[in-house]
């Protein structure tokens, strides 16, 4: 889904553009906060992300980010023969990663924080709208 | 759906795959593709019945072969562009990567213009012996300062080549002018051709590195704020030096370092 949205076009509500720019800023830090716990393989990081609608992805891109992190160190991966007739190649993060996911993490923490100050006339107003209905 | 017909279609997709992903290395086509095809394979596993409706809608949920093979190509060609010094490698890894964003298409002109000096300086270079009148570093009016080839004539002056009319500078043709031109380096033209040929190439192919190993495309925007941020979020990774008692350099210092160390 987010692989076919940034492949946006000019005629496509600048709501949409902003909101498909935001997920797709935001898929790497899903994907290695989806290993931060235990291995997984690509299925599994897929219904780990596809539980929540708004980090759903393209399947093939998935493995195109995995394999992006995984040249960036960020995260190594095994071929392990799980008995299913086929070999599953399982993902966990390196120390590299769980340091990368940690900053972003941070930064994360900080930004929303401070959006959230910023959105705060916004929210109010809404609810004073829903209050007076 | 029979369970040959599956296992055909998946296939075929693979092999469409595998074709299309013709500019990676084998082994990283055969990975990619093995790992493709696990996950096609989990998915059908995973449904209740397999129809053709079922099956077309995993494949489509996967990805059109071509366009996923252009993505991992894409990133591919960047990868190999920040270890490469070919200015064909940097020319192409850039020019795919102006095709979908901005910075892209600002690396791929400057990449475009230092090589485009470099390619004139080399041609001044060669052509002098042939051209000996023709080929120079002219001063024409205006303040006009051009590398390369003039058409010999004073009314209706045309100059080809590397051009610099304060505050102007021209890549290609400049004029047509009037007024006369005078050749500045003589005998000299050739060495000192050569010599900002090697240089352009280099400088060239060194800031085209740097901005792909600085900017390149990610599916994450937030590894670069992170580097320009300047919130107390980051200084609290900030370390000092235990010897000299400085701050460590920044990660896009050291990114920096890094890389010319690689070079110089």
């Amino acid at each position: 889904m987010i692989h076919s949205m940034a492949r946006y076009s000019a005629s496509k509500p600048s709501s949409d553009l902003w909101e498909a720019q935001l997920r797709k800023g935001s898929l790497e830090m899903a994907i290695l906060a989806s290993l931060w716990k235990s291995n997984h393989y690509g299925l599994e990081i897929l219904h780990a992300l596809d539980g929540r609608s708004s980090l759903a992805l393209a399947e093939g891109t998935l493995y195109l980010i995995l394999n992006r992190l995984k040249n960036d160190g960020a995260v190594e991966s095994k071929w392990v023969d799980a008995g299913t007739g086929h070999p599953r190649k399982y993902y966990w993060l390196t120390e590299e990663g769980r340091e990368r996911l940690r900053a972003m993490t941070r930064f994360w923490i900080q930004f929303s924080a401070d959006l959230n100050v910023l959105l705060e006339p916004v929210i109010a107003r809404k609810e004073r709208i829903n209050a007076a209905r | 759906m029979p369970l040959d017909d599956v296992t055909n279609t998946v296939d075929e997709y693979c092999n469409r795959l595998w074709k299309a992903l013709h500019k990676l290395p084998g082994s990283e086509r055969d990975e990619i593709v093995r790992e493709v095809r696990g996950h096609i394979l989990e998915r059908v596993e995973a449904e209740p019945k397999v129809t053709e409706q079922v099956l077309t809608e995993i494949l489509r949920a996967v990805g059109d072969p071509k366009e996923l093979a252009s993505e991992y190509e894409g990133y591919a060609a960047l990868r190999q562009a920040t270890h490469s010094r070919s200015p064909w490698v940097l020319l192409r890894a850039t020019l795919r990567w102006a095709a979908t964003s901005v910075v892209g298409v600002m690396a791929f002109l400057a990449t475009v213009i230092g090589y485009g000096c470099g390619t004139v300086f080399f041609l001044s270079a060669f052509l002098k012996p042939m051209f000996p009148s023709r080929i120079g570093l002219w001063l024409a009016p205006q303040h006009t300062l051009c590398f390369g080839y003039w058409n010999g004539q004073v009314s209706g002056t045309v100059l080809y080549g590397i051009s610099v009319r304060p505050p102007a500078f021209v890549l290609g043709t400049l004029g047509p002018t009037d007024g006369p031109v005078r050749e500045l380096l003589g005998a000299w033209l050739s060495p000192v051709a050569v010599f900002c040929g090697v240089l352009c190439f280099l400088a060239t192919s060194l800031v085209a590195r740097w901005f792909i190993a600085r900017f390149k495309p990610r599916r994450n925007g937030v590894r670069h704020s992170l580097t320009r941020c300047r919130t107390p979020i980051l200084t609290t990774n900030t370390k000092r030096n235990p010897t000299t008692g400085h701050l460590a350099a920044t990660p896009a210092k050291r990114e920096w370092r890094n890389f010319l160390a690689r070079w110089l």
